[in-house]
């Protein structure tokens, strides 16, 4: 496919983004629903013997990693990008 | 499609490193004429390694020992197969690139790589390590940029200092055992040598803390150029760890370190090839962890990650580097909006991407999956967890964060300049994602070469794992959702362990400048009491003699002395590139000499 024809999808589908935030978050419940009979054979962590284990831990470890970081650990080690000079 | 002999699949990156600077400028400029030459190596390699049968080949006598450079089995195999494909995608991928340095550079580096892959013993690992980091330096110089310059400079100082540790655990090792035999160590009965060597490599596999140097260095590497980086040293090292050190308890938790401290720098990082960069940290502790817990599965588990690795990998810095060819900045605070304008772009990084965060479908998801669950089974269940944080922050990172922020983000639009792609990089991109697709669809196309025997094969595509995958996945993209306007890029400098390296470099600069400094400016001070009068009072005889006797015998001499001082200061250029350079043709050149009369 063209450059242009693929930006132009592209570009359309940047404009639905609300529909596309909608399938995603349909996806995420479809998934979790189907982690109830699928859930994990052999747990090895103790809790993921439970359906959701999985979508709990992206979820926690995700938000903690992200405010964490950014708003703990940052503000100390972050410099002027020419901190070194070069 | 056996055969007895091993054409070394670095033979030929060597003849194309010599045969580049000879080549008439009229042939070169031509780009297919260009291409094609510089695509034969990697046919050759892929050709060689597909049909080679295991074995010892090219034994060398040199200085009373045996240099074997062509040690085929299981693993090197593997490790030289995907080697010799991302050469071969990587050479596509630049052919546009006009400077000859870069193909000599690259090439030497390639051939490097494969020289420590297919070394039977230590010391051939580290003849090619060196040149090796010869190759890269010089490749990160290729970007032609001032910080290219001197992250090219703390880059070969750092790998100089690493390679000293392995140097001295080789000849200690020689000391104590007679040999430079490169097999398994049991970390039950290590000597000190082991762990020099092993602190060696490890400076390669960028184990934290000795990792500062790739964030450093790659993200300033040349477009074309970085392609190769992120393909060979970490995973050479990778490679030399695996044989030399598996089982190694150390390794599985600096392994889970790395893995985590890779994406929390990245979670913070603005530069898009530099947040790559973290993410080679990241998943090469996969690697490492792996070999560290030493497990049948667990070490067929970072062989399958380095394979799947170093395509994705590939795949994300040629995307980046797409992006930095187009629009002249990879940093994320500066893009945005450009799904519409390098579409096809977008499309191959997300492969990769997908590929890195473990997405079914995609490579990634067969391979990372089975060093966790290599952990998991083996009941190393903290390192196991430790795996999955990662794996959380990767999607967020290189999953989202980056493709967000510069190809869609939210109505930030990038309004520069985009200057359109040559087609070999859009080529080199579709190779390389789709190897990383059929890989992550048809899992045996690359768990057939893995070097281990399990009792019970991994199955990676069961309903409960890719049911787990997705959630893992979904729900941190979620966690995006909630903190998008926290985690959103700006400007700043991260500090990280290389501000420890430079505050050594300073205090020995200072241990070593000062009392030279002291003893330069009394000197000086001597000189100009006492040394200037004396030789002014000599100049006046002198001259005197000069004049009446010496003018014309000696001015025939004067003109030669003088051609010489020319001829020196040509060769001085003041510019240690070149003296680097200059140093490495001499090396080489000392090599054959002494293989040749030795």
């Amino acid at each position: 496919m063209s450059q242009k024809g693929l930006g132009d999808i592209l570009a359309k589908w940047r404009d639905n983004w609300k529909t596309w935030r909608t399938i995603f978050f349909v996806t995420l419940g479809v998934l979790l629903l189907l982690n109830v009979p699928f859930v994990t054979h052999h747990p090895h962590f103790g809790l993921d013997k439970y359906p959701g284990f999985f979508a709990g831990f992206g979820l926690v470890v995700g938000l903690a990693m992200v405010i964490i970081m950014k708003k703990i650990v940052q503000p100390f080690i972050a410099r002027k990008e020419d901190y070194y000079g070069d | 499609m056996g055969t007895d002999i091993f054409i070394h699949p670095a033979a030929g990156f060597l003849i194309l490193a010599l045969l580049v600077p000879f080549v008439p400028t009229s042939l070169w400029k031509n780009k297919a004429l260009r291409g094609a030459l510089a695509i034969i190596p990697p046919l050759v390699a892929i050709y060689s390694i597909f049909s080679v049968e295991p074995g010892l080949y090219g034994n060398l006598h040199y200085l009373d020992q045996t240099l074997t450079f062509g040690r085929v089995d299981k693993l090197s195999v593997v490790f030289g197969q995907v080697f010799a494909i991302i050469s071969f995608i990587g050479c596509i991928y630049g052919m546009h690139v006009e400077d000859r340095g870069h193909y000599v550079c690259a090439s030497l580096y390639v051939a490097g790589g494969f020289g420590c892959v297919f070394a039977g013993d230590l010391l051939t690992v580290f003849l090619f390590w060196e040149l090796m980091s010869i190759g890269s330096t010089f490749l990160i110089w290729q970007a032609r940029t001032k910080e290219s310059v001197h992250a090219g400079f703390r880059y070969f100082l750092y790998h100089t200092v690493g390679g000293l540790f392995l140097l001295a655990g080789l000849l200690l090792k020689y000391k104590a055992t007679g040999g430079f035999a490169f097999e398994g160590v049991n970390p039950g009965g290590a000597h000190l040598y082991d762990w020099l060597i092993l602190t060696g490599f490890c400076v390669n596999a960028a184990v934290v803390p000795l990792h500062a140097w790739l964030p450093d260095a790659y993200p300033r590497a040349s477009v074309a150029g970085a392609v190769y980086m992120c393909a060979f040293t970490t995973k050479t090292a990778v490679y030399v760890l695996c044989r030399g050190f598996a089982g190694w308890e150390i390794l599985a938790i600096a392994g889970t370190a790395m893995a985590i401290y890779g994406v929390l720098f990245a979670c913070i990082e603005n530069n898009s090839r530099r947040i790559l960069s973290y993410h080679i940290v990241s998943q090469v502790g996969y690697m490492v962890a792996g070999i560290g817990i030493g497990t049948a599965m667990t070490i067929n588990g970072a062989v399958a990650h380095a394979y799947a690795h170093i395509l994705y990998k590939g795949l994300l810095f040629m995307g980046t580097g797409a992006i930095l060819y187009s629009v002249g900045t990879a940093k994320l605070d500066e893009l945005g909006g450009l799904a519409t304008k390098l579409p096809w772009v977008m499309v191959w990084y997300m492969v990769a991407a997908l590929s890195i965060s473990g997405m079914p479908l995609f490579n990634g998801f067969i391979s990372k999956t089975m060093t966790i669950a290599g952990a998991a089974e083996h009941h190393r269940t903290f390192l196991a967890l430790g795996m999955e944080i990662a794996a959380v922050g990767t999607f967020i990172s290189v999953g989202i964060k980056l493709p967000y922020f510069a190809f869609w983000g939210r109505k930030k639009e990038f309004t520069g300049e985009v200057k359109p792609l040559p087609v070999n990089m859009y080529v080199g991109m579709a190779i390389c994602g789709l190897l990383c697709i059929a890989q992550g669809v048809y899992p045996d196309m690359l768990y057939r070469y893995l070097p281990m025997e399990v009792e019970h094969a991994f199955v990676p595509w069961t309903m409960d794992k890719v049911i787990n995958s997705g959630l893992l996945l979904g729900f941190s993209g979620l966690a995006f959702y909630l903190t998008r306007y926290i985690i959103t890029p700006h400007k700043a400098l991260n500090l990280d362990f290389d501000w420890f390296y430079r505050l050594i470099g300073k205090v020995t600069m200072k241990v070593f400048c000062w009392p030279s400094a002291k003893v330069d400016d009394i000197w000086t001070e001597v000189y100009r009491t006492v040394g200037l009068r004396a030789l002014i009072g000599m100049g006046d005889g002198t001259s005197w003699f000069d004049k009446k006797g010496i003018d014309t015998v000696v001015d025939g001499s004067a003109y030669t002395v003088r051609n010489l001082g020319r001829l020196g200061a040509k060769v001085q250029t003041a510019n240690l590139q070149d003296y680097l350079a200059l140093a490495a043709v001499l090396g080489l050149g000392i090599f054959a000499l002494v293989w040749y009369f030795g």
